[in-house]
């Protein structure tokens, strides 16, 4: 059933073309206004000790063997104390980081403007496609698809004949959305402000969370079995000698 | 810690700096980068490139970053007067800057003016409380007034927030060092393995501190971290063979008389590192070698 269409040249040069670079340059714009709104921030204190907290935590268990079992043990009890221990998070401290993020001003100020760098632009640019680029073939998928795609990607297309692998360039708008993303990390260096598929993300499944950090750092040091590496070392070196010198 | 393939780097380009050839402004840009301490070179080549106004401007916005680390290179080499003309064309440029601040009591330092660079980091500090580099330099401060205890304990201050920084860790032990307290010596320098547990350094370091302590099971804790060594730096290290051999003459004396519990793992331990020894002074100093084979005969025969 599958009828060849043939597509206007036109379309590539007018339609497609146009929109990849339109997007590059809205997302290079965006990069450049986000550096500028971009406020220094002054590092929270308790947030940087935890950080730090937690780094000293990872290296006693990644390097537990290296160090004698009584200086291991005291370490540990340093850290998972009942009472006192760093990584011991009493019950009712646990706050909901949620409530605390509202709480303060200055990241609720963050939040707000980076999603709104965010939303903004791609709300003009979804409309703006859809204004002037809908009711037409715009490409062909190389690859056939079955019938639940039609509504996604036909959207302005209202013939229900057409195969389904040729789209309107409302898909070839979420295809750039979501594939500028390596060319953009190629021209503007890593860490830029247009990385939304990743932003949004990080957003559904809640990013920092210390106290949860720290809970886990504990269990992990709790579990750990220390065996001293350093007696084997002995015999190792003997090798390396006994090589060395023969 | 530099890799050696960026240290072997970092010397070709400072041998064609030497030598006339070009590439200054690389050898600068990579001595930044890996923040070594080549402090007389950075401001010969520093300065030439900054008094040259052409050069100057076909930086561009770094010629402000190399401003900031010919003022660092000047104070090294104690050319004050050059980091001071640093500073003021940098002041000039950003005149409410932090970064400057610090660089203008870092000088305040170098002169010697000692309370007057203190009082500028603690007012920066209060503006930023989580600055690590002012409290290492107020730190510095101290330590070169001579008011070691006063540095211990803004180090231990710094570490009780800053606690994964293994230089600073470093840092504390060699000062516990110094004041012979070993004990926490030995404490921060298992920080040092724990964070970087391949660096042959730290278990040299340590186990020296554990061999300084004695006591037969520090002794035998010693050997093994000097066979550690042994093992981390192939043979090579001379410091960790005289080390087992110490350590073993020192175990053998303790143990002499007492049941031996611990059998021991490698008898032929010390005997391969004599050989080392010997091999490894024959090759590099053969005049001292009848020196090494007569101290090496005496600690066998103490055995």
């Amino acid at each position: 059933m599958a009828e060849d269409l043939v597509l206007d040249t036109a379309i590539r040069d007018w339609v497609l073309i146009p929109l990849s670079i339109v997007m590059v340059l809205i997302g290079v714009l965006r990069y450049f206004v986000s550096k500028l709104m971009r406020s220094t921030q002054v590092p929270d204190g308790k947030i940087v000790k935890e950080g730090q907290v937690i780094v000293r935590a990872r290296n006693l268990r990644a390097a537990a063997n290296f160090i004698p079992p009584k200086s291991f043990r005291a370490r540990r009890a340093y850290f998972s104390n009942e009472e006192n221990g760093l990584l011991h998070v009493p019950k009712g401290q646990a706050q909901n980081p949620q409530a605390q993020m509202f709480s303060d001003p200055n990241m609720a100020m963050d939040m707000m403007k980076k999603n709104l760098s965010m939303i903004i632009p791609q709300t003009l640019t979804f409309a703006w496609v859809n204004f002037f680029f809908s009711g037409f073939v715009a490409a062909k998928i190389p690859f056939p698809l079955t019938q639940r795609f039609r509504s996604m990607l036909q959207n302005g297309i209202d013939l229900s004949t057409v195969d389904v692998s040729y789209v309107s360039s409302r898909s070839w708008y979420f295809l750039n959305l979501f594939g500028l993303r390596g060319l953009f990390s190629l021209i503007l260096g890593e860490d830029n402000a247009t990385d939304d598929a990743q932003r949004m993300m990080q957003m559904s499944g809640f990013g920092f969370d210390p106290t949860k950090n720290l809970g886990a750092e504990k269990d992990g040091l709790d579990i750990v079995q220390h065996e001293w590496a350093l007696p084997k070392f002995e015999q190792r070196a003997e090798a390396v000698l006994r090589k060395l010198v023969s | 810690m530099v890799t050696k393939t960026e240290e072997s780097q970092l010397n070709k380009l400072e041998n064609q700096v030497d030598n006339g050839g070009g590439g200054a402004w690389e050898y600068l840009c990579l001595a930044r980068k890996l923040k070594v301490r080549r402090s007389d070179k950075v401001l010969k080549y520093g300065l030439s490139i900054l008094n040259d106004s052409r050069k100057r401007s076909s930086q561009g916005s770094d010629e402000w970053t190399l401003y900031e680390q010919v003022a660092v290179a000047a104070m090294d080499c104690h050319a004050l007067d050059v980091a001071k003309d640093c500073i003021n064309a940098l002041q000039k440029k950003f005149p409410e800057s932090k970064r400057v601040g610090r660089l203008e009591a870092m000088l305040l330092e170098a002169k010697g003016s000692w309370e007057d660079a203190e009082a500028a980091y603690s007012s920066l500090l209060e503006e930023n409380p989580f600055d690590q580099v002012i409290h290492k330099r107020r730190v510095a401060v101290a330590k070169a007034q001579g008011n070691i205890s006063v540095a211990i304990e803004w180090l231990n201050k710094y570490l009780e927030i800053f606690m994964a920084d293994h230089d600073a860790w470093r840092e504390l032990a060699e000062i516990y060092v110094s004041l012979q307290m070993y004990k926490q010596a030995a404490f921060c320098y298992e920080e040092l393995i724990l964070s970087q547990p391949t660096v042959p350094l730290h278990h040299l370091a340590y186990a020296d501190v554990l061999y300084t302590l004695g006591g037969l099971e520090n002794l035998q804790t010693a050997k093994k971290y000097y066979s550690s060594t042994i093992d981390l730096s192939g043979g090579k290290n001379n410091r960790a063979l005289f080390g087992i051999c110490l350590c073993s003459s020192a175990i053998s004396q303790l143990a002499r008389g007492r049941n031996r519990e611990d059998k021991d793992s490698s008898p032929d331990l010390p005997s391969l590192a004599s050989a080392a020894l010997e091999k490894e002074y024959k090759l590099q100093a053969s005049d001292k070698l009848s020196v090494l084979t007569s101290t090496l005969k005496c600690l066998r025969v103490s055995s």
